[in-house]
């Protein structure tokens, strides 16, 4: 019933963020303008040539991202890791960035998101303690959070420095590292789109060791569990899912965050179902800020990105209260 | 101490010295009419700006830190500092002068600490629930700020725009004048905390013993810090990482806390605008951005200590 809930939100979500905005389309003239496509009518211009891949950016930003978060929480065991928070979406943010400014890349530079995302994740997994599970605790939720924001002020200082040291103004590349929809229509949608659907594949396939994971190394082994091998398909899951949300919409926090609260809500505590609620959970909310964002007070848009990192902080705050004070370290 | 203040000269006298224009030593020597601009006119109003800002950083990171025991647990980490930079920004975008600029930091930043104090209160303050709230509240109150950017237009947003990245580009003596009259009310305070904060690592039963207002101390220890913090912020900007380093770097020096601190976020301050301005040529970083990329990695090498030490 409340998979239900959430299908309909998303197909809201859909129907929304296609027909509103400075041009109000009606429903109706929208599926005239995906079936019988009329280029002298404005409107079937306007869903066709913005709305529409503003509208895919937002699906496939949305799966990638809550989907990122289910699969770090469930892999470091710690409520608060997310994408945003711990940096790994400023590290496929940077790498773009240098790739573009410093090597003068324009084509490729997208694809070095991958890379970028890959190594923040790494990184912020191994300082935040996660290489000393055996001892001292493992991934805590204030180191890594700690972890986090020392990786994320180093990146994005390093993108500032790298912007600013290139005088010439490329406004796309700053408005898109703040985490925006609104320039969807440059971005490669489609390669993106299976990229983040590989990243959906390998996710579920990694679901079944996670939940034997979460039962601790050891039983997990005694159970036939390869931990290396679940650990290293999540971190590649991981950077194809943020990866591929960060090249289409720019670095946006939160999702990763709330959305597997939401879906552990709803579903089973499971992998695989969390999995399976997030999937069209992420998307549903990601249009709603969208959406949100595009008529709380127009003409002027919020872009998505500081809705969801102003929200996101909120969240954070009311998962940190919950937590008991043995688990915060 | 010596050390310090040695250190803390040099780095005074480097600031001036260098910067993106050079200037042969012959010409500083000689005091002539490009000396004086470059030096007395554009580069020692700065440089005092770093120095008073910096000191005031690093001592509202010492208090804090010594407040709650924590080294992690400074006004950049708990949120304060974002506070204050989203008062002053507000008070910027709307016009304001430099009074109603530092009162607008000051009120954002007590706004935050009273929220993040507020929101991590569970019978009680656990310092590292209270960094995770911090961390959190700063995200929020970043995302605010960064909204009201986009709101602003042309030269606001400009200003603004300087202003948020933490520079000292473009400071005159009215600024060093604007924090120096700030520094002169609450360093003596200060100096009047200490014997509180010395009676307080006793621990609070001792300290209410000895005839210490317990909760009273600790608030207004907390306020003195978010004051220093709002004046720093309101002429240099939320300048990131120089109170989290400042303290425990002054005690690797063998220094005291509160005083090697202020010193020390001199220091650090000075040097890191001096890098930000000189270090690449032709190209004018904020002060903001230099202290992040070499604040950051220092704050990872804490992490790390304190994990070794069992203590995070």
């Amino acid at each position: 019933m409340r998979v239900v809930l959430v299908i309909a939100l998303l197909v809201a979500g859909v129907i929304l963020s296609l027909s509103l905005g400075a041009r109000a389309v009606p429903p109706a003239e929208i599926w005239a303008a995906i079936t019988a496509f009329d280029p002298s009518d404005p409107n079937h211009l306007v869903i066709r040539d913005l709305r529409l891949p503003r509208l895919c950016a937002a699906l496939i930003a949305g799966v990638g991202l809550a989907l990122a978060g289910v699969l770090m929480q469930a892999v470091t065991r710690n409520p608060l890791a997310e994408p945003g928070i711990l940096g790994v979406n400023a590290g496929a943010g940077f790498a773009v960035v240098l790739g573009v400014y410093a090597f003068g890349l324009s084509g490729a530079a997208p694809w070095l998101a991958f890379p970028g995302a890959a190594l923040a994740a790494a990184a912020v997994f191994l300082l935040g303690g996660g290489a000393r599970a055996g001892s001292g605790g493992g991934a805590t939720p204030a180191r890594l959070a700690l972890a986090g924001i020392a990786l994320n002020a180093l990146l994005i200082s390093l993108i500032s420095a790298l912007v600013l040291m290139r005088a010439e103004a490329l406004d796309v590349y700053r408005f898109w590292i703040v985490g925006s929809l609104a320039e969807a229509q440059m971005r490669p949608l489609l390669p993106m789109a299976a990229t983040v659907a590989a990243g959906v594949v390998l996710a579920f396939a990694s679901a079944p060791g996670l939940d034997a994971l979460a039962l601790g190394d050891e039983a997990a082994r005694s159970l036939g569990t390869r931990t290396g091998l679940v650990r290293a398909s999540v971190l590649l899951a991981v950077t194809l899912l943020c990866g591929g949300a960060v090249v289409v919409a720019g670095p946006i926090a939160f999702l990763g965050l709330a959305v597997p609260h939401l879906a552990r809500m709803i579903a089973s505590r499971s992998v695989v179902a969390t999995l399976a609620v997030a999937l069209p959970l992420g998307p549903a909310i990601l249009l709603a800020v969208d959406v949100f964002g595009r008529v709380v007070m127009p003409p002027a848009e919020l872009r998505v990105g500081t809705t969801a990192a102003a929200l996101g902080g909120v969240i954070f705050i009311l998962i940190a209260r919950r937590m008991r004070p043995g688990e915060v370290t | 101490m010596i050390r310090l203040s040695g250190l803390l000269l040099a780095a005074i006298l480097l600031g001036l010295a260098f910067g993106e224009v050079h200037l042969p030593p012959s010409a500083i020597l000689r005091w002539d009419g490009a000396a004086e601009l470059l030096i007395g006119v554009i580069r020692a109003p700065r440089v005092a700006v770093a120095v008073l800002a910096g000191a005031a950083l690093g001592l509202a990171g010492a208090l804090l830190q010594s407040l709650l025991r924590n080294p992690l647990a400074s006004p950049d980490v708990l949120g304060f500092t974002s506070g204050a930079g989203l008062g002053a920004m507000l008070v910027v975008a709307l016009g304001g002068g430099a009074l109603s600029i530092t009162l607008g930091a000051a009120s954002g930043g007590v706004l935050a600490a009273l929220a993040v104090t507020a929101l991590s209160w569970k019978s009680g303050i656990v310092p590292l629930r209270m960094i995770l709230v911090g961390i959190g509240a700063s995200f929020t109150l970043q995302a605010i700020t960064q909204f009201m950017m986009t709101r602003l237009t042309g030269a606001e947003a400009v200003e603004a725009a300087r202003w948020l990245s933490g520079s000292l580009a473009a400071r005159h003596w009215g600024h060093a004048m604007q924090i120096g009259l700030c520094l002169a009310v609450l360093l003596p305070l200060a100096a009047l905390s200490l014997r509180a904060l010395r009676l307080l690592e006793l621990g609070d039963e001792v300290a209410t013993g000895l005839g210490l207002h317990v909760t009273r101390a600790r608030a207004g220890i907390a306020a003195l810090a978010v004051a220093l913090v709002a004046s720093a912020v309101a002429v240099a900007g939320p300048v990131p990482f120089v109170a989290l380093l400042a303290g425990p770097l002054a005690v690797r020096f063998g220094a005291p806390m509160l005083l090697g601190a202020a010193v020390v976020g001199a220091i650090v301050t000075v040097l890191a605008d001096l890098a930000a301005r000189g270090l690449i040529d032709g190209v004018q970083l904020p002060l903001g951005v230099m202290t992040g990329i070499l604040g950051a990695p220092y704050l990872l090498w804490m992490l790390s200590r304190e994990m070794e030490r069992g203590r995070l």
